[in-house]
């Protein structure tokens, strides 16, 4: 393909792809809503197909810019979409839950649709994004991001049912959700998940700022908002895993974590911070 | 529903014998009428096995469940068979069934939708209930065990088990539990991922909890303990469930916190379970979740203790909610069951459609079939063998292939003139468009069971 033609195939993806999320999120809300028999065959088929489209166009931007496709804010939430994805269709494949697709999907067609609104044709070109250790470390920040909007998900999806249970008023949720026991597993195994691959981002970016900073970058902004984020994760998986916590203050911190990671993603990102001002 | 009484007033004897079904239920007629006529599984099938020897009959199924009694004929001739069978049947059971009118009558097409609504779970009292379906599978596999059904009969069941099972599938008229127990185990599943390895306890040994417990038994629950004040219900108890391990009573706040069910129905005046007993369990199930259930009146379980983190108690105000909300849930679902089924039953009409075609199929096939062997047998005496059988097998090909289009035709648009057409077109002997079937179960029409025609 030439450059010209992958310029057009991008273009078209940046459209087609978050209408295809918008699709897959549709049949999976036909499934919770109205359990229909052909969206519980189509939703997933219909998701493994945009994920593969996905795949592509991320692999034709690579080839495109030759870069990593996290170049822009626009690629960034593209690469968490797909991660968003990925993560929900591997738990799907495993468990053969359907019921919380509708909101996995959801929340990856939102990132897709920001990714489409943001989209340029043209990336600025980055010398960083050539380094394979600030790939890695972009790549595990995005995974991370991805992984703890998973836990954020599944936290929400909690406490509902849990406090639809308390308070003894059972709504739509009521028996479509999977078990509140089963939620919980799932959302701690998104939050270890995002909290390695954050510690990964950490590690690799604090090597990589270390051999072309070389200076002050400990007290970037971002860096502290991000680090704190970290500790906070630590904590709350360590208080669960000490049985401190339960799964209500747990769900809890996967949103209060969630929070901090879109503070430090969007408002950090844009006004605060020069070293992380590629993204 | 209405019942109706002498539905087949005016003879009918001219018209061609159609499927016939009378019936008794829950909404026409008591508990008191219903078990008089309710059939045990082998007086059923000694019924059926009487019953399709009779002359007015060709193919007979009973359905006898302890809500409804119903009998499903293909009449030889219809007035009487329906004489017959009311009387032999229900009359001889129960005599005021006639003079009270509580009884129902439906023909044809009726009675095709009627078992399909009832196979369905639409026709039940608790709607959408799943038992049904197993129950018309139960009647269908009897009256093959006793040959009393046929063709169409056989037909007619196995649509109706088919358009059944796609309801459960593709709607929620089942789904949501309509019961007590089936609530508790609603809230169970909610909570907890393997339900099958929770460990429950009951507390008071009446027939709430033998309710809950039978519904547990039927989920697989194989950790089941009771505990109660008395013994003579607690002997009752194990009499039922002997696997059920004991608590004694007095060891109640010690044990709690071992279960993950709790369901108390006791008659005690005072709370058995304080909020303090509860918080202790809780603090010993560190982070596992409890379902306690209070099924008592007054409460059993301080109301307060609802309050304690990953404790979720329900009374029986909360069980009621949620049972009220699954069955409008249910009810809105009826016009999509009704959907399927008449799409089903519309398919099991043009199979029966089909049926009177097939006389005239056969005589087309026997005489396209005489013919080929004229022209064969002059043939083979002009050629040698190895042509011959080349030529035989030429012309069966030929043969199937010409009258392939004109079959289908027949059987999927072939209404009486149609036929008549096609005997005046190839000359084809007089053979009456009736139904081939056998009281044994034999079959003399085409193909098999499962095909559509």
């Amino acid at each position: 393909m030439t450059a010209q033609q992958l310029d057009v195939a991008l273009k078209i993806s940046a459209v087609f792809l978050p209408m295809l999320y918008l699709l897959v999120a549709v049949g999976y809300g036909f499934y919770f809503f109205a359990e229909h028999a052909l969206a519980q065959r189509a939703a997933p088929l219909l998701l493994r197909v945009t994920l593969a489209l996905h795949m592509t166009q991320l692999i034709m931007l690579g080839v495109r810019w030759q870069q990593f496709p996290a170049a822009t804010v626009s690629q960034a939430l593209s690469a968490t979409a797909f991660a968003i994805a990925v993560v929900y269709a591997l738990v799907e494949w495993q468990s053969n839950e359907l019921a919380t697709g509708l909101w996995m999907t959801t929340l990856a067609c939102f990132f897709e649709v920001l990714s489409s609104l943001l989209y340029t044709a043209k990336p600025p070109y980055q010398e960083i994004f050539h380094n394979p250790l600030f790939s890695a470390h972009a790549g595990f920040g995005l995974l991370g991001y991805a992984a703890f909007a998973v836990a954020a998900s599944y936290g929400f999806l909690f406490l509902r049912l849990y406090s639809e249970i308390k308070r003894r008023q059972f709504s739509v949720f009521f028996g479509k959700l999977p078990p509140l026991e089963v939620l919980e597993r799932m959302m701690v195994g998104a939050l270890l998940a995002g909290f390695i691959a954050l510690t990964g981002a950490l590690v690799s970016g604090a090597v990589w700022a270390n051999e072309v900073f070389a200076g002050n970058w400990l007290m970037d902004p971002k860096i502290l908002v991000t680090i704190v984020t970290w500790v906070f994760y630590g904590l709350s998986l360590g208080l669960r895993r000490l049985r401190r916590w339960q799964g209500r203050q747990t769900a809890i911190a996967s949103l209060a974590g969630f929070a901090a990671v879109l503070f430090s993603a969007v408002a950090v990102n844009f006004f605060f911070t020069d070293l992380h001002g590629f993204v | 529903m209405q019942p109706m009484l002498h539905p087949l007033s005016g003879d009918t004897s001219d018209q061609a014998p159609s499927l016939l079904m009378i019936g008794i239920d829950h909404r026409c007629a008591p508990l008191a009428l219903r078990e008089k006529v309710s059939f045990r599984a082998e007086d059923g099938e000694a019924l059926m096995r009487s019953l399709v020897t009779r002359p007015e009959v060709r193919e007979v199924v009973l359905l006898s469940t302890c809500n409804r009694t119903e009998l499903y004929l293909l009449p030889q001739e219809e007035a009487s068979a329906y004489r017959m069978a009311l009387s032999d049947v229900f009359l001889a059971r129960a005599p005021e069934i006639e003079s009270e009118g509580r009884f129902y009558v439906k023909r044809g097409s009726e009675a095709a939708q009627h078992l399909f609504e009832v196979a369905s779970g639409l026709q039940s009292m608790v709607l959408g209930e799943p038992e049904i379906l197993g129950q018309v599978k139960h009647a269908a596999a009897a009256s093959n065990s006793c040959r009393s059904s046929g063709t169409v009969l056989r037909q007619l069941l196995k649509r109706a088990i088919g358009a059944g099972g796609r309801v459960r599938r593709e709607t929620a008229l089942g789904s949501g539990s309509v019961s007590f127990g089936y609530a508790v185990i609603d809230l169970a599943r909610n909570i907890f991922s393997r339900l099958d390895s929770c460990k429950v306890l009951l507390i008071g040994a009446g027939e709430m909890s033998r309710q809950v417990a039978r519904s547990f038994k039927e989920k697989g629950i194989r950790d089941l303990a009771v505990c109660n004040r008395g013994g003579s219900r607690l002997e009752a108890f194990h009499a039922l469930f002997p696997d059920a391990q004991t608590v004694p009573y007095d060891d109640r706040q010690a044990r709690v916190a071992d279960f993950d069910v709790v369901v108390t129905s006791t008659g005690a005046e005072e709370p058995i379970f304080h909020h303090s007993d509860m918080r202790r369990a809780m603090q010993l199930r560190k982070s596992r979740p409890m379902l306690a259930v209070d099924l008592g009146v007054p409460r059993n379980i301080d109301p307060q203790a609802g309050d304690l983190e990953n404790l979720f108690l329900q009374d029986i105000d909360s069980l009621e909610a949620l049972i009220h909300q699954n069955l409008r849930r249910r009810r809105e679902e009826v016009p999509r069951a009704q959907e399927i089924l008449d799409r089903e039953l519309a398919r099991f009409q043009d199979w029966h459609r089909s049926l009177a075609a097939e006389p005239v199929i056969g005589s087309l096939q026997r005489w396209a079939e005489s013919l080929r062997q004229r022209e064969l047998a002059a043939a083979r005496k002009r050629w040698p063998e190895e042509v011959a059988a080349e030529v035989d097998a030429m012309t069966r090909s030929l043969v199937r292939k010409l009258l392939h289009h004109p079959s289908i035709e027949l059987r999927t648009g072939g209404d009486s003139e149609t036929l008549q057409w096609a005997r005046r077109l190839f000359r084809l002997e007089e053979t009456p468009p009736q139904v081939e079937t056998t009281k044994d179960g034999a079959r003399h029409d085409r193909g098999s069971d499962d095909g559509d025609g």
